[in-house]
């Protein structure tokens, strides 16, 4: 697809602004009632998927240029989704996060891109790694003396993917080994790709880089099939997304699971048992690739009809990303599992949960508005009287760890494994 | 033409150069096509002039110091929330959108049952916030997405629950208004300092000035704060929901029934509306689902409610036989929702009902009470979360044959209307075939009863040049069957007066040579007055209609 291809997407939105508040039929409250980070923190109109697509015409159309404000505009957005979710409501033939991504598209085909971007796209292309600064040589020091296998060598069940965040920084490190631990002390027969070990790419993918998110997941879909793997376990949630939705249409018959799925149904099985109380209160985030965005692809090739002389349906039938079968219950199990977990919800959660503030490597290009994103969440956390924000992907917590509330308040956050290993 | 320099730095000095832009792509976004927000506007292809900047303050005095900036240099202004409608797009050359989005505050006077809100306050929040204190307030037909204060101040505001709370002049209590030359007005009771409480004082009212029946539509200066009536809601104050996106649900227990009451024959129908007048007993009243059209409601109402279906599903759906039995049980039908405040309470309505069916000869839709059906339409109807349906066949529609006024008035014309919409249907393809039928519309417009608010959806497809040319054809015909039977302009035409085809405003010549010819003209010398009075510089756009003195006396 290329942007023009979006012109009736464009030219059929009617601005109802269910693409900046959560479902209206789930508002609660006036504090926690929108839902795009991205018109959240710029206030105008060109940053919500509406003024978008108004914004793609107008840039067809010639009467717009990518000068840098709309350079900066294009890119400000965390690729989350929630404005497909919250425009689905009401309508069934627009695809404004596929139409978001694909003007970033736009963007990079032209040279538009933002400073912030350039290092984390060039560390890619050099370093196989989305974290600037970070060297492949190092990429998997972190499973060091962990006995796994290698499964160029070594056949195993499920191929264990930590991804960039868990295999490079310190504080993460540790959780993607307790991870392999749990997993192995639950019996379960883990390997991982040594030294092909790589980026998925996913976060290029929602940046617009659709060329080196290419060559990433075309070199990965190889040593998947020359490896064997048939599937990956991974703690990552835009790895999780990547493998799950962009792999499929490249050609990836991979199954994939998200660590928190496969604990899930080893605590069903009893391979895992707790055996500590934790008491705490928390509060979950559902992250964005593992939640709405964490569906399964199913493919498509059909085309637009028109029934009843102007009802536009697609034939043969489409598959409709509402998010619902997104992975949601699977880490409100866990924590519902723990002896004395006390689980609260947030007003935003699941298909509607608010956005961390890191996807689309935001974190890397727009760093105010990242952290700004990432405190309005830590704020509705701390409105739950949670002692801690539990999350299951890396970028999420991260975000998260650095943010403070509207006071200006920090919180605990724990990533799942953590919450699970202390249990144990 | 662009703003000069010391303009702009004089807006920028007021709102900080965040919460301003006069980058071209940035105003681009401000722009609409009339065909793909409507509002009764009639289908167009031109789009709305790009303002020169946009500015996004952040509370009455920034408004104030803008509209200042604005009368000194002779700019047009216009403000607008969340930018549904063509009118909340300004319409010259040389102009300045302005964009409440950072003034959404709400409070709520649990105590003396009012709201006082800001411009992006929308409607599903402050209904939110109601709900937590156990009360709630009339949504108008656009839905909650849609800003309180707008719809309240600058525009008509019926929706379902107007039968048991009024529209929108029925619930403002007080505004803070900044005039269009700059000078900030506090109606009511407000202006005497004694809060928000009455609209009608101690101090001025002003309520007719400002908004009148309709409402100016945002041409009278800019609204930065209004109380509405709050009224009492039997139900929890956490507005519970299940289901799965996009058919959330809700069941509130025992004391909450949506029903679809049918009767065999718009007599009948019309008779039935009336004891509802009567008896007191409807939370809400509505026409909701026959938006669908007559011969496709049924199949849309399994669609909508259901989340595994599409619209791909509509043809297979349509020929269900159940769901066509269903769907013709419904040819004349209304939505109401029962609330009651004590299960005695809602003892005593159920009972009513089954009087007004059985005096009518009507019945309940069988298909409307299985419990999924039933829970989505009361979900439905109270957050008015899904009016954006309207949109859902064909990505625009308009508004045609609005019969608004008394129903026995309406009923007289329902028929007629119909046929004319089917044989559209049928001989041309630029308007969706959904059975001639889809009227829609609230039972009573007015607190208590008494005119209906009805229009029939004309569905068509914006992206297809054919279909928005067809549409403006169709349109035109509507007209005559209005004038016949005295229903005055057609919805599609409501604003056809007060902003040109392409997009711009009226000037007051053009607008002179429209109203000398009006039956009344003195009704809009009157407001060519009240506009020199607050607006000498005409600033705000052309959507008060007004006749200069002078044109008359030519």
């Amino acid at each position: 697809m290329a942007l023009q291809d979006y012109r009736a997407m464009m030219e059929r939105c009617s601005n109802c602004a269910g693409c900046k508040f959560i479902p209206f039929d789930k508002v609660k409250s006036l504090r926690f009632a929108e839902n795009c980070p991205s018109i959240g923190y710029y206030n105008f109109m060109t940053y919500s998927a509406r003024g978008r697509f108004q914004l793609s015409q107008s840039l067809l159309d010639g009467r717009a240029e990518l000068d840098d404000t709309i350079t900066n505009a294009i890119h400000a957005c965390t690729s989350c989704g929630y404005c497909d979710i919250g425009c689905k409501i009401t309508r069934y033939n627009l695809e404004p996060l596929e139409h978001n991504i694909e003007q970033k598209a736009y963007a990079v085909e032209n040279g538009k891109v933002l400073e912030g971007q350039k290092p984390v796209i060039e560390n890619l292309k050099k370093e196989h790694s989305m974290i600037p600064g970070t060297k492949k040589a190092n990429r998997t020091d972190w499973a060091k003396d962990l006995g796994l296998k290698d499964v160029f060598k070594d056949k195993a069940d499920v191929c264990f993917f930590a991804g960039c965040k868990y295999s490079y920084d310190p504080k993460l490190q540790k959780v993607a080994q307790n991870a392999v631990k749990l997993l192995q002390s639950a019996g379960v027969d883990v390997g991982y790709l040594g030294a092909a070990d790589n980026c998925c790419a996913g976060r290029a993918h929602q940046m617009g880089f659709f060329a080196d998110f290419k060559d990433r997941a075309n070199a990965n879909i190889k040593a998947f099939e020359t490896a064997g793997v048939t599937t990956i376990v991974t703690p990552c949630s835009d790895c999780y997304h990547a493998f799950k939705r962009q792999y499929p249409k490249l050609g990836s018959n991979v199954k994939v699971l998200h660590i928190v799925e496969y604990i899930d149904q080893l605590i069903q099985e009893g391979k895992i048992k707790f055996t500590k109380t934790v008491p705490m209160t928390v509060t979950y985030h559902d992250p964005c690739h593992l939640g709405r965005l964490g569906e399964p692809y199913v493919p498509w090739d059909g085309k637009e009809k028109k029934i009843f002389n102007q009802i536009q349906i697609w034939e043969p039938r489409r598959p409709r990303y509402n998010g619902i079968y997104g992975i949601y219950d699977a880490p409100r199990n866990i924590l519902n599992a723990i002896p004395g977990v006390t689980l609260v919800e947030m007003e935003r959660i699941r298909e509607y949960s608010w956005c961390c503030g890191a996807g689309a490597a935001c974190n890397e290009s727009n760093p105010e508005f990242s952290a700004w994103t990432a405190g309005e969440r830590v704020t509705e956390a701390k409105a739950t009287g949670a002692d801690a924000l539990v999350t299951a992907c890396p970028w999420c917590k991260d975000n998260f760890v650095n943010a403070v509330d509207e006071n200006g308040n920090k919180m605990e956050v724990l990533d799942i494994i953590e919450l699970v290993q202390q249990a144990i | 033409m662009a703003f000069p320099r010391e303009l702009y730095k004089a807006l920028e000095d007021i709102v900080g150069k965040e919460n301003i832009s006069e980058n071209i792509g940035v105003c681009e976004t401000y722009r609409c096509v009339p065909s793909q927000s409507s509002a009764h506007y009639g289908p167009t292809k031109n789009w709305t002039p790009r303002p020169q900047a946009v500015i996004l303050p952040g509370s009455a005095e920034e408004v104030q110091n803008i509209v200042k900036i604005c009368n000194k240099y002779g700019v047009e202004f216009k403000a607008s929330t969340t930018f549904w409608s063509t009118m909340g797009y300004i319409g010259g050359d040389f102009a300045l959108q302005i964009d409440l989005r950072r003034m959404k505050s709400i409070k709520i006077d649990a105590k003396n049952m009012h709201a006082v809100v800001e411009p992006y306050a929308i409607a599903a929040t402050v209904q939110a916030e109601a709900m937590k204190v156990g009360l709630n307030l009339n949504i108008p037909g656009v839905g909650c997405s849609s800003s309180t204060l707008a719809n309240f101040s600058t525009w008509v505001a019926f929706g379902p629950n107007s039968i048991s709370m009024g529209y929108g002049n029925e619930n403002v209590l007080g505004m803070e208004w900044v005039l269009p030359d700059g000078e900030i007005v506090r109606t009511g009771s407000l202006a005497s300092d004694d809060g928000w409480f009455c609209g009608e004082g101690p101090g001025p009212s002003l309520r007719g000035i400002f908004r009148g029946a309709f409402g100016a539509a945002g041409s009278a200066g800019v609204c930065t704060k209004i109380a509405v009536r709050l009224h009492p809601w039997p139900g929890p104050a956490d507005f519970p929901t299940y289901g799965l996106a996009p058919a959330y649900k809700a069941d509130w227990g025992p004391n909450f029934k949506c029903y679809t009451l049918c009767f065999p024959d718009w007599k009948s129908w019309a008779r039935s509306i009336q004891y509802f007048y009567e008896s007191d007993i409807a939370y809400s009243g509505h026409r909701q689902f026959n938006m669908f059209g007559r011969n496709l409601k049924g199949a849309m109402i399994e669609i909508i409610s259901n989340h595994e279906r599409q619209l791909t599903d509509l043809e297979e759906l349509v020929n269900d036989p159940y769901i066509k039995e269903q769907t013709e049980k419904m040819r004349h039908d209304y939505q109401v929702v029962i609330a009651g405040f004590t299960p005695k309470d809602m003892e005593y309505k159920e009972k009513a009902v089954d009087y007004i069916l059985e005096q009518t000869g009507g019945w309940k839709s069988e298909m409307m009470l299985e419990k999924d059906k039933h829970d989505y339409a009361l979900l439905y109807l109270t957050r008015l979360g899904h009016k954006n349906l309207n949109y859902v066949m064909c990505g625009a529609y308009e508004g045609v044959l609005g019969l608004t006024g008394n129903v026995w008035k309406a009923i007289e014309v329902a028929d007629e209307a119909t046929a004319l919409k089917r044989k559209w249907e049928t001989e041309h393809t630029s308007i969706a075939a959904t059975g001639g039928d889809s009227a829609m519309g609230c039972l009573s417009g007015l607190g208590g009863g008494g005119t209906t608010g009805w229009e029939f959806f004309t569905n068509f497809d914006s992206y297809d040049k054919n279909s928005v040319e067809g549409t403006y054809a169709f349109v035109e015909t509507t007209q005559a069957l209005m004038n016949k039977y005295a229903f005055g302009p057609d919805f599609c035409r409501w604003n056809s007066d007060v902003r040109k085809m392409n997009g711009y405003n009226y000037t007051q010549e053009e607008q002179n040579e429209m109203f000398k010819k009006a039956a009344q003209p003195w009704v809009f010398i009157y407001q060519y007055k009240i506009r020199e009075a607050i607006n000498p510089k005409n600033l705000c756009g052309s959507y008060v209609r007004t006749l200069d003195p002078k044109a008359l006396e030519e």
